[in-house]
């Protein structure tokens, strides 16, 4: 008999009998919190800053006064490819990234409870673009912030993605005698436009 | 070694155990911040509970469901009927690409098999990149806490570790600058590494994707530079659909560290172009587990690692007493399944005060099980002669009323006229750290009839 086999054969014998599956009543997660106080409070909570933004052209104008000096910049946002310092088409490896400095992405959702961004593959054109860059941006939309991960979920049950990531707040570890240091592996700064 | 001869050891500085048990206890208090904020806590650990009862009670059908939908994302799946096995079959792949150069990111489930021996022993390099989990590779040492892996570690010895290691310079155990350059040399083993080993913290039946939840980005780091990327999951970390993330998201991060969720929550469904994704599925004694009916449930663990935290024998006594890959109340109800013999102390662990089970984001009875395993145990291994004699003279003490109140006689007076170093002599080891109060001049049955006759 294959591991498979065995494994699937000795959980069937020793399963207990069927128990149900409950059902999910979001009636009683329901608070009187307001969507996008909430958000800017719990991104804040993970890290973050959060900006207004009117356009994408008023994202890109306040990042370069945020970041002045930087040399390596990449935007997925329509209309600011003269921001862009590099062409990922004539990136070989991902691996090439190393020294980028500013990443700008769109977020297609947004959750209050804990400030989370979900970034689906076909708004990174590399998969490891969030987490290499030294300062992450993502600007979401204000209508597209959901209360709570559920929401979320059911949001995404529509759609196919093969990668995607909730990102809340810079990279962080407080490995050493708990203290917390931001800027572990991914990215050392995260800021969010709401357009 | 008997877990109680190990935490004394780890008793032997006081200064750095009381340290040990303030920062987990804060860990603990910032977990109930986060959980006080949501409204329906208790509802989401009810539908934890219930969703991964469920689960089990359908394990062969998910875990086929599962395997199904990852060969149509294009991933290769095996099968490990243990740690061996997987260790194996992780070799064999890493083999197959050549791969000398290895990144992985937080698994308990390949500290449990032991792999980094297995493949160190074939020259390949396996480089821990959670920052903790770094810590105690270059210390030896296993994981002393499932989530803080170097929470037993002064930051003054990672500073000296990182001396002798990374080369950096003198700085008081600064955490900033240690952490930074932890950052530039696990960056420099990212960028060069031929594969990437990754645990899975939930695996979801209907999209055949897994979840990986990390604060560093380290899975992410080593996932997607890597040409290669094996995730490892034991076979309890299957859910049915992919809405349930929605629910034991939203119990992990506020459980583990007080977090409204981790930085980073990956959803990996298919390889990304040009790379290749396998995931090994292990059962190394889970179905052994499945099989009985008392303790199945701690196969509802998630890894928060809340009953570490608020444990007072943990944060008293230190991970590594327990010496178990899985230290605290859920490994002491978990390891006796495996071994019972070489585990047999860990379930008197405990005073069995509950708060285990109260924290527990999946609702884990915790406590009644370690009090049955310890009926398991008492009976089906051999017990101390002090510990027997003692505990069946107990039993035949409160059995008899009379004996009893005897007894109790004796024992107060004894309590307030016999000398200190006879109360506490060798055989009473409660006397050991702490005296004894002053017996009463009457029992609580003489007050209670002297009050009624009074009234």
């Amino acid at each position: 008999m294959s591991s498979r086999e065995h494994i699937l054969s000795k959980a069937k014998e020793n399963k207990p009998e069927a128990i149900a599956l409950p059902n999910i009543d979001l009636e009683v997660f329901k608070d009187a919190k307001v969507l996008s106080e909430e958000f800017i409070l719990k991104v804040e909570t993970a890290g973050g800053n959060v900006l207004n933004a009117t356009s994408d052209k008023d994202v890109i104008a306040q990042i370069n006064t945020m970041f002045p000096d930087t040399k390596v910049n990449f935007s997925t946002l329509e209309g600011t490819e003269s921001f862009n310092t590099v062409d990922l088409n004539k990136l070989e490896k991902p691996h090439d990234l190393e020294n980028l400095d500013v990443l700008v992405l769109r977020g297609d959702l947004g959750v209050a409870e804990n400030g989370a961004i979900w970034i689906p593959d076909h708004q990174i054109p590399m998969r490891v673009l969030p987490f290499i860059s030294k300062h992450l941006v993502l600007v979401i939309k204000k209508e597209t912030i959901v209360p709570f991960l559920h929401q979320a979920y059911q949001k995404l049950g529509n759609t196919h993605n093969d990668f995607g990531v909730f990102i809340s707040g810079p990279s962080k570890t407080a490995d050493i005698e708990q203290s917390l240091v931001i800027g572990a592996h991914g990215a050392l700064s995260l800021s969010v436009f709401v357009q | 070694m008997t877990h109680s001869k190990a935490a004394s050891i780890f008793n032997k500085d006081e200064k750095k155990v009381n340290w040990h048990d303030k920062a987990l206890w804060f860990v603990r208090h910032k977990r109930d911040i986060a959980a006080h904020t949501v409204t329906g806590w208790e509802e989401l650990r009810n539908l934890g509970h219930g969703i991964k009862a469920h689960t089990l009670s359908n394990l062969d059908t998910y875990l086929t469901q599962f395997e199904e939908n990852a060969l149509k994302n294009g991933v290769q799946v095996h099968w490990a009927k243990d740690g061996d096995e997987h260790n194996r079959i992780v070799h064999g792949i890493l083999k197959e690409h050549n791969a000398k150069k290895v990144v992985k990111s937080k698994s308990m489930l390949t500290e449990e098999c032991h792999l980094n021996p297995y493949l160190e022993a074939d020259d390949i390099e396996v480089i821990d990149t959670d920052l903790g989990e770094r810590i105690v590779q270059l210390a030896k040492e296993p994981p002393s806490h499932i989530v803080l892996p170097a929470i037993h570690k002064k930051k003054e010895e990672v500073d000296v570790l990182f001396q002798e290691h990374l080369g950096t310079k003198p700085c008081d155990g600064d955490p900033q600058y240690l952490t930074g350059e932890a950052r530039k040399h696990l960056r420099e083993k990212f960028i060069h590494a031929d594969a990437a080993i990754t645990g899975v913290n939930f695996a979801v039946a209907d999209t055949g994707g897994i979840v990986v939840c990390t604060n560093e980005g380290n899975a992410d780091m080593g996932a997607h530079l890597a040409p290669v990327h094996i995730a490892c999951m034991g076979i309890e970390k299957i859910i049915p659909k992919q809405e349930h993330l929605g629910v034991f998201l939203r119990l992990l991060g506020r459980s583990a560290t007080g977090q409204h969720i981790t930085t980073y929550s990956s959803h990996f469904k298919k390889p990304r172009e040009g790379a290749k994704m396998h995931i090994v599925i292990v059962d190394n004694g889970r179905t052994e587990q499945l099989s009985r009916p008392d303790f199945r449930a701690s196969l509802h663990c998630i890894r928060c690692g809340a009953c570490m935290n608020t444990c007072p024998i943990y944060r008293r006594s230190g991970g590594h007493s327990y010496d178990a890959t899985i230290p605290g109340p859920i490994g002491s109800i978990l390891s006796p399944g495996k071994d019972l013999k070489k585990h047999s102390t860990l379930p008197f662990a405990s005073t069995l005060c509950g708060s285990c089970s109260d924290v527990c984001p999946v609702k884990i009875d915790i406590h009644s099980q370690l009090y049955k395993w310890r009926q398991i145990i008492t009976k089906d291994t051999q017990q101390p002669f002090v510990k027997k004699t003692s505990m069946k003279m107990m039993g035949n003490i409160f059995a008899k009323p009379t004996k009893f109140e005897k007894v109790g006689k004796v024992a107060r007076w004894s309590l307030r006229n016999l000398p200190k170093s006879m109360i506490n002599s060798k055989p009473n080891v409660w006397g050991k750290e702490r005296d004894l109060p002053l017996g009463p001049k009457e029992s609580f049955d003489d007050w209670y009839k002297k009050r009624q006759k009074n009234e």
